[in-house]
């Protein structure tokens, strides 16, 4: 690497995608407002966007090395910068018009610290965008998320009837319970507020529905609607479609993690056979987290 | 005043089907224009900042047996709803296919079943002044139908001077124009960038060139269309251009002369796409000298050749908001 001190220095990443569109619909997951400050942070395993509100919920997107055509990463370190999501999303939507080349090239930093993007193999016709980005000023809290014991609390429902369950929760609203019981083995969501609602997804009934379940005492913990609500108010059409499974988990405190999974399939490769869960090759899927902190008091409650 | 005319099945369907979706699209008012050999519609041509379109007709294209009489010359302007006189038509057009449809084949449908347009003085309900209306008649095969689309009083005689003028005002030509390669796929861009910014810059070079490039203070998006059809005057793409970037490509060329860039409204820039709803066989961008102005011209060919319709006309031009560097 002798060369590399005689020329301009090189950026911390380049890298290429050629779905655009699974970008953007793993991206818009995470996008619950309006205006969104993400802190992106880049590494040899992939790229992590990191969103966060008022301290009770945090989505992480998880954009693994494998998803891209290529991966140049050469910093030292983990550099992490400042993005409005967005503008982000908005962005690279542009890039995914139908009809025109949708590989991109992605480099970080320009010479003003901007994130660059630019189509790539398009005869013609070339989009380029330049992003601003800034010093990240959120507080790196980091939500830790721990098993709240040696066995785990979680269970898999299809993301569909997940996100039907917590629109529909919309009319109670304020904060919504979740109770997870070993028997009958069921999780119920239940909120209290301008009326009364419970919905119960009961394992042994529907084994469509709730795909997986473990739990082995009954827990309960209560959740700010709105956060709840930012779990799944953006999954994209594609999860819906493929009938994909989304994982709920309890951790110590109450500490709620949910996670989806996105496709960033290459459109052009047709899926001859996708199964009921929706599987797909493991690298071509963007993770996506989210962790709500539960309501205070039930938590105490709880621990006791 | 008088004006009355039949509307002929490709008229019909040029109105209803092309034209009046495109034009509702570029606002929702707009003036109709009558001249002894003319139907123009015209759009923020006398007032306001907005998009200017222009669709021009000659009588045969939509008409026929076509007659106008005024004391100005045989000219009638007026401003008409446009969504309202497409309800109208469609409505219309109901009875009509259904008589047309029942009776091909017999000869003689086409010429006793007609759509008649005409301008009428009526009293409205519930009111003691007569107003003026665009009125549809036809008969079907058992029902008849009037639809009277309500229309601004007629201009007066200064007006249509006006209008007349700011009409051979807005046909100076773009002394360069470049063909936009894909319609559909630049207003699904251009939609996008919508949420980016609300100005965009459009650079045209000689060298067939469309460079549109949206920057905010936070981004910058853009994106260049090259080798395009030129028409009008051309210049050969200089040596070395080829790996620059793309702004720094149109610098040159605006330093070269060989370039111009105006800024014009996200918006007004999207509308103008819209028009595609005409499906024009093709379109072209070019800027008006001194930047005046940002032009966009639909070309339509004569079914079935590649010749131009002369007979239909339509462009568009986006006020600049900004004369630029040019």
């Amino acid at each position: 690497m002798s060369s590399s001190a005689v020329e301009p220095e090189a950026p911390d990443l380049v890298c290429q995608l050629d779905n655009v569109q699974g970008m953007v619909d793993a991206l818009t997951s995470v996008r619950w407002k309006r205006h969104q400050d993400a802190v992106v942070e880049l590494s040899e395993h992939g790229i992590v966007l990191i969103v966060e509100e008022s301290r009770c919920l945090q989505a992480k997107v998880y954009l693994q090395r494998e998803l891209f055509i290529r991966y140049e990463y050469t910093a030292q370190g983990r550099p992490r910068f400042g993005v409005s999501l967005g503008l982000f999303v908005d962005c690279i939507n542009a890039f995914s018009v139908p009809g025109h080349s949708n590989t991109i090239e992605i480099q970080y930093p320009g010479p003003d610290m901007q994130l660059l993007l630019k189509s790539v193999d398009s005869l013609g016709a070339c989009i380029y965008a330049e992003i601003r980005t800034r010093i990240p000023d959120m507080v790196s809290w980091d939500y830790n998320f721990e098993p709240a014991g040696s066995s785990p609390l979680s269970f898999t429902v299809k993301s569909a009837a997940l996100k039907e369950a917590i629109d529909d929760l919309e009319w109670p609203g304020s904060s919504i319970q979740i109770i997870l019981q070993p028997v009958p083995p069921s999780v119920t969501f239940r909120g209290e507020g301008h009326g009364d609602l419970q919905i119960d997804f009961m394992y042994y009934v529907n084994t469509d529905l709730l795909i997986a379940f473990h739990c082995d005492h009954r827990v309960s913990y209560r959740y700010k609607y709105k956060f709840l609500r930012a779990t799944t108010s953006n999954i994209p059409g594609s999860v819906i479609k493929d009938n994909r499974g989304s994982k709920l988990t309890i951790g110590r405190g109450g500490m709620l993690k949910v996670q989806h999974l996105v496709s960033v399939a290459r459109p052009s490769i047709p899926h001859p056979h996708i199964d009921s869960a929706g599987y797909q090759q493991p690298s071509r899927i963007a993770y996506i987290e989210f962790f709500v902190k539960p309501e205070e008091d039930e938590a105490t409650a709880n621990d006791s | 005043m008088k004006f009355k005319a039949f509307l002929t099945d490709n008229g019909v369907s040029l109105l209803e089907k092309r034209f009046l979706p495109a034009l509702d699209k570029m606002g929702r008012t707009c003036h109709l224009f009558l001249t002894r050999e003319h139907a123009i519609f015209l759009h923020n041509l006398l007032n306001g900042d907005g998009i200017q379109s222009i669709a021009q007709f000659r009588k045969e294209a939509l008409f026929d047996d076509y007659r106008i009489s005024s004391q100005n010359d045989d000219r009638i302007a007026f401003s008409i709803d446009l969504s309202l006189l497409h309800r109208a038509l469609r409505s219309v057009i109901t009875i009509y296919a259904e008589f047309s449809g029942t009776h091909t084949g017999t000869g003689g449908a086409s010429t006793s079943n007609r759509l008649q347009i005409k301008l009428v003085k009526k009293l409205p309900p519930h009111s003691q002044q007569p107003m003026p209306f665009l009125t549809f008649e036809t008969k079907g095969y058992k029902s008849a139908v009037i639809q009277d689309v309500p229309i601004s009083k007629p201009l007066s005689r200064s007006d249509v001077l006006e209008l007349q003028a700011a009409l051979d005002m807005a046909q100076d030509l773009p002394r360069t124009l470049v063909q936009v390669p894909d319609m559909n796929q630049l207003q699904n861009f251009v939609d996008r960038m919508k949420n980016v910014g609300d100005l965009i810059d459009v650079s045209i070079t000689k060298y067939g060139d469309l460079h549109l490039q949206i920057s905010t203070t936070l981004i910058t998006l853009g994106a260049e269309f090259r080798k395009l059809t030129v028409i009008g005057e051309q210049a050969q793409v200089p040596v070395g251009d080829r790996d620059l970037s793309a702004q720094t490509r149109t610098q040159r060329a605006i330093q070269k002369g060989d370039a111009m860039t105006v800024q014009v409204s996200v918006k007004h820039f999207a509308k103008s796409l819209q028009c595609h709803l005409a499906k024009p066989d093709c379109a072209f961008y070019g800027i008006a000298p001194q930047g005046a102005c940002l032009t966009v011209i639909f070309q339509f060919f004569i079914p079935g050749t590649r010749q131009t319709d002369k007979s239909i006309s339509l462009h568009c031009r986006l006020p600049v908001l900004d004369p630029g560097s040019s």
